[in-house]
């Protein structure tokens, strides 16, 4: 019977086998975009494809500055830039920065309207009555050194508020002059040219990614920087997979010194390594079979569990070191504990897939179909295979296991434990005071700090930022629409620089208002002494359009890209900020505002994470529940909670002490707690089964530690802030669940 | 713009031009200019008065009295035009690209290095007449400047700048004073 079921679990993993191979063969699907972790809102749809829209957009454009010293070697290398990515076809032939002769043709399309067009600085003087300053201001230009005074424009402009309205316009990038039809900035001795392009690609598929970032290069003396979506995700990208197979392999090597050392030969270690081989293919086949990819972030997290399916290797050969030489007995004394092990990590793994985010799903998933493979190779192949002679156990392991299980039964030891049990409580209660949380998801992404650097470089050069927040504007009209978002700009003004619709196009109700201000502010006590100061002749009739100007007039003429991503239909519009300003004071300028709304995508997926954080922390008394009704199955009610305290001890205590070290409590750490949780549980176990306090089981124990201290203790390390809280939730709390797990074991 | 930085680069370069060996170290051009704005539809010509200071390496400053008190300086850090003390423009350098540029042109003419500003403009001379006409490939200042004709003496003594619409303006300089005086402490203030 047990041959046949061995046969059966061979035939399964050669067609798992199978199947990774030939979806190998056809190419690993590999899926690394970070929101794809992440829970998508599903509350409101207008909402969503608003800030699909616009997180397109930004995620859509990549801005480049080419510097040097000398102004021709930039702008050469800024063409040659451009020509070789056009060429590449990773970008589209089209830029959103208008160049020379667009905005000429732009100029031709505002001027007729002029009258009713204002500078925002402008607007305010007039409002307030002080038509003087705009005089002086024309006057100085006049008379002054430079000037743009120009005898068409003063006859049909006298006091020059066009040129002014027309340099207050919010164009993209507005601290950037056209130089020779190249925008440019000047920055010390260095000369910056801008290349701004939109991807011919999707920014988050690994492959244009590389070939993008790949091709955005310059000659050495030639600075770059750069700013995009698609520069982070690459660099993110690349990270997750190098520190994925960097823990891999470490983890891996440990784990296998660690059995060569501990049994001296080599039969463990095959049949280990066989054991953890089989977990992973079963668990991946699983994964690509249900979710057609796997997501890097699992293939991280999957990477761990190595760590832990080694532990049912290991707890087998421990009995190496008894008098038990026959597989089945060796087996048969191990089974219990196994399998309450197994049930138990399967149970507190699979709460991961409770959780709302889908690549724990995909965790979950990979986790405990690998836990439940290892098992059966365990449980089925290792009575058929294992070879290996019985073993003396090291005696300085052994004495130290057996001075662990003494400290914790022996009435001599009593006081002792009293106060370990009380030092961890009263550095637990310290901790609990200092515990912060933290669910800021720009912090828990590890962003490449040098792309950091440049994009702040960027923006102080260009005024060109990413910023993802925006205010959504909705009305029933397009001028509806325009007239909430002058209100909003009233609010705005000093608070941060924004670009919106109406700063382009005014509403039809501004731009009257405009022109009555021109008229009774300027015009009708200034324009008579003003003419007659400068010997000017009476302006002829020029032709003013007296049909306001409108959206579509503007946009006709193409010269301004980005009124396409500001105007999302007729009745929705987005006014995107300028970085800088608090989310609360912007929140509370839109206040009272009909129609207008902040969007701060960044912050509600800070805000979910926040409650994800505490939805963790229910997925773990869910997770203890379920574990409860099979520990007092087999060891009752008092010997289920012996069993359960010293990993309730664990996460009760772990988020403390990582406070007392300067770490928050996140919702990553809270994750790991479910882990900790399970692993905890199954050293409980381990000790509990064992009712003559065997050095042997404790020391397979201390080797299971030490595995799963080397793979999880290893993303303690991760650059990664999300990865980094969960590996050191997992290494403080299994070592304090190790520590305290002899504790289970039944006193004799 | 570009023209009355072509402007100041002539100013500068006069003494240069016409004895490449008079400039030294520290020196400042000192001076008077009378500034005719032609423009159509105006029944005379915008006259103005005043005086400049032209600082080597710091800047220019031109100071419009008559009939019209403004003050225009222009360093390295970009154009500053202000009336009774208060700002009335504010063109800052890393908005204009040229501006920088002009620095290497100034220190490229001080050398009697005229190729820096064979970048923008065909560079004639004909006895005591430069003429400067832009290249038709930057059409920027095309747009802005059909041709500028300066007369030297010992230093520029005239410069005319011919606008594309036909309107141009004409300037005469006087009491032109070239020496190590050091600048005063408005002059240095204004250049700060």
């Amino acid at each position: 019977m047990r041959r046949v079921l061995a046969l059966i679990w061979l035939l399964v993993v050669l067609a798992a086998l199978g199947y990774v191979a030939v979806q190998s063969v056809q190419g690993l699907r590999l899926e690394t975009d970070i929101l794809a972790l992440l829970p998508r809102e599903d509350q409101d749809p207008v909402l969503q494809s608003a800030k699909d829209r616009m997180a397109q957009n930004l995620a859509g454009r990549a801005v480049i500055l080419v510097g040097h010293p000398s102004r021709e070697v930039a702008r050469a290398e800024a063409l040659n830039l451009r020509r070789n990515l056009l060429r590449s076809g990773l970008i589209k032939p089209n830029t959103d920065i208008p160049d020379q002769d667009a905005i000429r043709r732009l100029g031709a399309a505002y001027f007729p309207h002029r009258a009713g067009l204002l500078s925002e600085p402008d607007r305010q003087r007039l409002g307030a009555g002080q038509g003087e300053p705009l005089v002086t201001r024309a006057l100085s230009q006049i008379f002054g050194f430079g000037g743009v005074a120009d005898s068409r424009l003063l006859a049909r402009d006298p006091f020059m508020l066009f040129p002014a309205f027309l340099g207050d316009l919010p164009v993209p990038a507005n601290r950037l002059v056209m130089d020779g039809g190249m925008p440019s900035v000047a920055d010390g001795p260095i000369t910056w040219v801008l290349v701004s392009v939109m991807l011919a690609g999707e920014p988050y598929a690994l492959d244009f990614q590389r070939r993008f970032v790949e091709a955005v290069q310059a000659p050495s003396g030639v600075a770059l920087l750069r700013l995009g979506a698609v520069f982070f995700a690459q660099a993110g990208a690349e990270q997750a997979t190098a520190e994925s197979s960097r823990v891999g392999a470490i983890s891996m090597a440990g784990t296998v010194l660690l059995v060569l050392l501990a049994f001296r030969s080599v039969g463990p270690l095959v049949l280990s390594v066989l054991a953890i081989g089989t977990g992973l293919l079963t668990a991946l086949a699983a994964c690509l079979w249900l979710f057609g990819s796997v997501h890097v972030a699992a293939q991280l997290f999957g990477a761990s569990l190595i760590g832990i399916s080694v532990d049912y290797a290991l707890l087998y050969f421990g009995q190496v070191f008894t008098v038990r030489t026959a597989p089945s007995q060796r087996l048969k004394h191990v089974l219990p504990g196994l399998t309450l092990g197994m049930v138990t990590t399967v149970i507190g793994y699979g709460s991961l897939a409770l959780s709302p985010f889908p690549g724990l799903k995909q965790v979950a998933l990979l986790s405990a179909v690998g836990l439940i493979g290892s098992f059966l190779t365990v449980l089925l192949w290792f009575p058929l295979l294992d070879r290996a002679p019985g073993r003396s156990l090291n005696s300085k392991a052994a004495a130290m296991a057996a001075a662990l299980w003494r400290f914790w039964s022996e009435a001599r030891f009593q006081v002792a434990r009293k106060a370990v049990l009380a030092l961890l409580a009263l550095l637990t209660v310290w901790g609990m005071t200092r515990i912060e949380p933290d669910d800021d998801v720009r912090r828990q992404q590890g962003l490449s700090p040098v792309l950091v650097a440049e994009q702040s470089a960027i923006q102080r050069l260009t005024g060109l930022g990413q910023n993802t927040r925006f205010f959504l504007v909705q009305g029933e009209s397009e001028q509806q629409v325009l007239e909430r978002e002058e209100a909003l700009g009233d609010r705005l003004s000093g608070l941060t620089g924004w670009q919106s619709a109406a700063r382009f196009v005014p509403s039809f109700r501004r731009q009257a208002d405009n022109a009555r201000l021109v008229q009774t502010a300027l015009i009708d006590p200034h324009l008579a002494a003003y003419r007659a100061r400068l010997g000017m002749a009476e302006i002829e009739a020029v032709a003013v359009s007296d049909t306001p100007l409108d959206l579509a007039m503007i946009r006709s003429v193409g010269a301004l890209p980005i009124l396409d991503s500001l105007i999302l239909d007729d009745a929705m519009h987005a006014v995107i900020l300028d970085g800088g300003a608090d989310t609360d004071a912007l929140r509370m300028a839109a206040q009272g505002l009909e129609g207008v709304r902040l969007i701060d995508p960044v912050g509600d997926i800070s805000r979910l994470l926040e409650a994800y954080r505490h939805r963790a922390l229910m997925l773990l008394a869910v997770s203890t529940v379920l574990m409860v009704p099979v520990l007092v199955w087999r060891y009752g009610r008092s010997g289920a909670v012996r069993v359960l305290a010293p990993a309730l001890a664990a996460i009760i205590a772990t988020p403390p002490l990582l406070a007392l070290a300067g770490l928050g409590f996140s919702f990553f750490g809270a994750m790991a707690l479910v882990l900790v949780l399970s692993i905890g549980t199954d050293y409980g176990v381990f000790c509990a089964e064992d009712k003559v306090h065997d050095p042997v089981t404790l020391v397979s124990v201390w080797l299971a530690m030490i595995t799963t201290l080397l793979s999880f203790g290893l993303l303690a390390l991760s650059d990664v802030a999300a990865v980094k809280a969960f590996g050191a939730t997992m290494l403080v709390g299994v070592l304090t669940a190790f520590l305290l797990a002899p504790s289970a074991g039944r006193r004799p | 713009m570009r023209a009355v930085l072509a402007l100041l680069l002539l100013l500068i370069s006069g003494p240069v031009l016409a004895d490449p060996a008079v400039l030294k170290d520290g020196d400042i051009l000192r001076g008077r200019f009378v500034q005719e704005r032609h423009m159509q539809g105006f029944a005379n010509p915008i006259r103005s008065e005043g005086d400049f200071v032209v600082a080597p390496g710091r800047g220019l400053i031109w100071r419009a009295q008559t009939p019209f008190a403004v003050t225009t300086v222009v360093t390295n850090a970009g154009l500053v035009q202000s009336v009774n003390g208060t700002e009335t423009t504010r063109l800052a350098a890393s908005r204009l690209p040229f501006l920088s540029r002009l620095y290497d042109m100034m220190a490229g003419a001080l050398a009697g290095d005229w190729h820096a500003l064979d970048g923008v403009f065909v560079v004639g001379r004909a006895g005591n007449t430069v003429t400067l006409t832009p290249k038709g490939d930057d059409d920027r200042t095309g747009a802005q400047i059909a041709g500028i004709t300066a007369t030297l003496g010992r230093f520029v003594d005239g410069v005319e700048i011919r606008k594309p619409n036909g309107d141009f303006d004409r300037l005469r300089f006087s009491d032109q004073l070239l020496n190590t005086r050091p600048l005063d402490a408005a002059e240095a203030g204004l250049l700060k």
